[in-house]
């Protein structure tokens, strides 16, 4: 029988990582808990005090915080299932051999090497009502016969931000699918050919069987990430016209930024722990494998 | 051996992140200190410390005054660089101004000031907005300026009215905010499409309303409206020229769910709903106004001498000015923007003497000539310069009932998310004209 000899060194090794992790993002997310638990407006220093749960029970009863929530929620699934969809699709097309592919796959990355800031600016001027050059192709190709105000009215302003950011996380899909497909073996493909099995079933049966830990890993990233985001709708819309594009994220920047920390900390910690939620299927199977 | 390179390892590992640390929390202040990151990229440094100290070190003890400033674009940017130049060249008490410029960012510049002052950050002055007042004043970062002014040898210069909006910004009766010059707004219009419109310049409130109207035009006869009789900023910033149109139906800030203000409300969701407006309205900030303006899109709009020169440069003879007539009542906004010494400034005294040079020196001539704002100081306004000026003259006849919005700790909220949000809610239907106006009123008076 062998005994383990337990030794230090690994933790010693992750120790310097583990302190600045430490520093940069548990030291600032404790803060945030306190925060939330008190009346905290930069504002009004001299009325800073503990109020216990008080900021969590007024955003359950705040409209806007329940818009709010309702919008994430649509933002996330059409914004996030439709990156999905299309990435899938050109990492397949992408995984094909024809000319160009190279350059192909150099150009499809753009829209996500792009800072989100300059995206929300480029795509505030597409859709523009009056200059925008999305009304221009449409009218020139009689879909419509008068400029729409995109980001203007309650109706399009939200489907408007949202294909923004669809436009903006295809390549990220793109490129993890395409890595993960590159991977499945290419006898399984002739062996199902032999069986007779058709480009569905070769699909459904094997391809997204083989990749579906990397499908599971980025839909989690994305959710996480398009959830809260700001940069895009705060460029284009700032939330509104008329609230009507503003998530919690949103909502949050915009009560930290008029310096009631207390109330935009307790709806930051909602969200991370929604967020969170998502996360624990991840992380349970990630502990069951090591275990 | 190993073990001893393994040490040497995370050793420097340790040090090289904290050296670069970041963060992916989503911590609210972290949110916020990330906005003040991004937008706190600085555009231009002025330095002629190299000439200047020479001139320092023979005069005396050489001081440095770091001074944060915004400019609406290229040309006032150099303008001011120009006016450090010259101020650090003559002043001859060995004072060195070095310039930093920000971006003013819809408001942001303010809030990004508040963090960087808060967090330590070196700026001993700045140029200022009226409504950021009450945030400094009650996180204790504003030096006192009362006693500076007192002894000044050019107060009179600045009519006392002046001084005293500035102390009601401070609620109280100190000064924490040095005059520099104001920006009053008067209505743009065409005189092309008047005369094509068959309307004359109006002089009454309900003639205004009554030009939009005829102005909103269909110049080629396809059935679609060319050109809009006024071009409305429903975006943040737009509670200014709205504010001429509560008062017109002679309502006012300090009670604006009044039937009379409900009225002023009601008229600016006529004008959209009837189409007198670019449908793009709720969402038309500054630019696009101007860009709307300058396109022949609208026929009137809303601004100040600071986009003057941009005009007549685009359209000649063919833009003027008139002030906002009276109706029931009558109100233009004042823009404001002044300079405030910050308290851990360790030259105040010098860092009033380059305020006072602004304010009333050759400073305030060259600022005010350069950008066509409103000078302050009595004896620069009574130059023909000012005095010859269309648009200056607009501005002046506007000034006897120009004012503020009321500064409270809410304003700056309320300008940048409540105001927009509630108005595109009436515009667009959501809510009625009473609705919107209470919660207008409920969100600034919390």
């Amino acid at each position: 029988m062998t005994k383990k000899k337990k030794t230090f060194w690994p933790y010693l090794l992750v120790a310097p990582a583990v302190i600045v992790i430490i520093c940069v993002v548990f030291v600032p997310v404790i803060n945030a808990i306190a925060m939330s638990f008190q009346q905290y407006d930069l504002r009004r220093p001299k009325d800073i005090r503990w109020i216990g749960i008080e900021n969590y029970i007024a955003m359950f009863s705040d409209r806007q915080f329940l818009n709010s929530c309702v919008k994430t929620l649509l933002w996330v699934v059409f914004g996030v299932g439709f990156q999905f969809f299309l990435g899938f699709g050109l990492a397949l097309l992408l995984n094909r051999k024809f000319k160009g592919r190279g350059i192909v796959r150099a150009v499809s990355m753009i829209p996500w090497v792009t800072p989100g800031v300059l995206i929300g600016l480029m795509w505030r001027w597409i859709y523009d009502g009056n200059y925008g050059v999305l009304n221009d192709i449409l009218m020139k190709l009689h879909i419509i016969d008068k400029a729409v105000p995109f980001l203007s009215q309650k109706t399009t302003a939200f489907p408007s931000v949202i294909v923004t950011i669809i436009w903006q996380g295809i390549p990220f899909f793109a490129l993890m699918i395409l890595a993960a497909l590159q991977g499945v073996s290419e006898d399984l493909y002739e062996a199902a050919e032999m069986d007779g099995a058709t480009s569905w079933q070769k699909l459904t049966r094997i391809t997204i069987p083989s990749i579906k830990n990397t499908i599971f890993v980025t839909l989690l990233l994305r959710v996480i990430w398009v959830a809260n985001s700001v940069d895009v709708i705060f460029n284009m819309t700032e939330g509104g016209p008329a609230y009507s594009t503003q998530t919690l994220s949103v909502y949050v920047f915009n009560k930290a930024n008029a310096l009631n920390l207390g109330y935009a900390s307790a709806m930051a910690i909602f969200l991370a722990i929604v967020l969170g939620c998502a996360a624990i299927p991840y992380l349970r199977m990630t502990f069951k494998k090591e275990a | 051996m190993r073990k001893l390179a393994a040490l040497v390892l995370a050793s420097l590992m340790a040090i090289s992140m904290t050296a670069c640390g970041g963060s992916s929390t989503t911590s609210a202040t972290t949110a916020a200190e990330t906005t003040a990151a991004a937008a706190a990229t600085t555009a231009a440094a002025t330095t002629a410390a190299a000439a200047a100290s020479t001139t320092a070190a023979s005069s005396g003890s050489a001081v440095t005054i770091k001074f944060r400033y915004w400019a609406d674009n290229t040309d006032y940017s150099a303008l001011m660089q120009n006016i450090i130049k010259k101020f650090n060249a003559e002043n001859g008490k060995g004072i060195t101004v070095v310039g930093e410029e920000q971006p003013w960012d819809g408001g942001a510049y303010s809030q990004n000031l508040f963090n960087a002052v808060m967090g330590g950050g070196d700026i001993d002055c700045s140029t200022w907005k009226l409504t950021s007042t009450p945030l400094f004043v009650n996180n204790n970062l504003l030096a006192d300026l009362t006693d500076y002014v007192g002894k000044w040898d050019k107060k009179s210069d600045i009519e006392d009215n002046i001084y005293n909006v500035m102390k009601q910004a401070g609620g109280s009766d100190k000064l924490y905010v040095m005059p520099w010059n104001i920006q009053v707004l008067y209505v743009y219009y065409r005189p092309s499409i008047f005369k094509a419109a068959g309307v004359e310049v109006p002089t009454t409130y309900e003639d205004f309303l009554n030009c939009i109207k005829k102005c909103t035009m269909d110049t080629n006869g396809d059935g679609k409206t060319d050109v809009y009789g006024f071009g409305m900023r429903g975006a943040k910033g737009g509670q200014e020229p709205w504010g001429s149109f509560i008062y017109g139906e002679g309502g006012n800030f300090e009670d604006l769910t009044s039937d009379a203000s409900v009225k002023g409300m009601q008229d600016f969701i006529d004008i959209y709903k009837n189409g007198n407006v670019p449908p793009t309205a709720t969402s038309d900030g500054f630019n696009e106004i101007i860009a709307n303006f300058k396109s022949g899109l609208t026929a009137m709009t809303i601004h100040h001498t600071g986009s003057s020169a941009d005009m007549e440069k685009t359209f000649g003879d063919d833009v003027s000015a008139f002030a906002f007539p009276k109706g029931k009542g009558q109100w233009t906004s004042m823009g404001d923007t002044e300079t405030v010494m910050f308290e851990s400034c360790k030259n105040k005294d010098a860092c009033f003497e380059w305020m006072s040079y602004l304010a009333a020196g050759e400073g305030q001539k060259m600022w005010c000539e350069g950008t066509g704002n409103v000078p302050v100081s009595k004896t620069v306004a009574n130059e023909d310069f000012f005095q010859n000026n269309r648009f200056m003259k607009a501005s002046i006849a506007g000034e006897s009932y120009s004012g503020i919005l009321p500064i409270r700790d809410t304003t700056t909220e309320w300008i940048a998310t409540v105001w927009p949000n509630t108005v595109s809610q009436a515009l667009t239907g959501d809510i009625d004209a009473k609705t919107c106006m209470k919660t207008l009123q409920d969100e600034l008076y919390k």
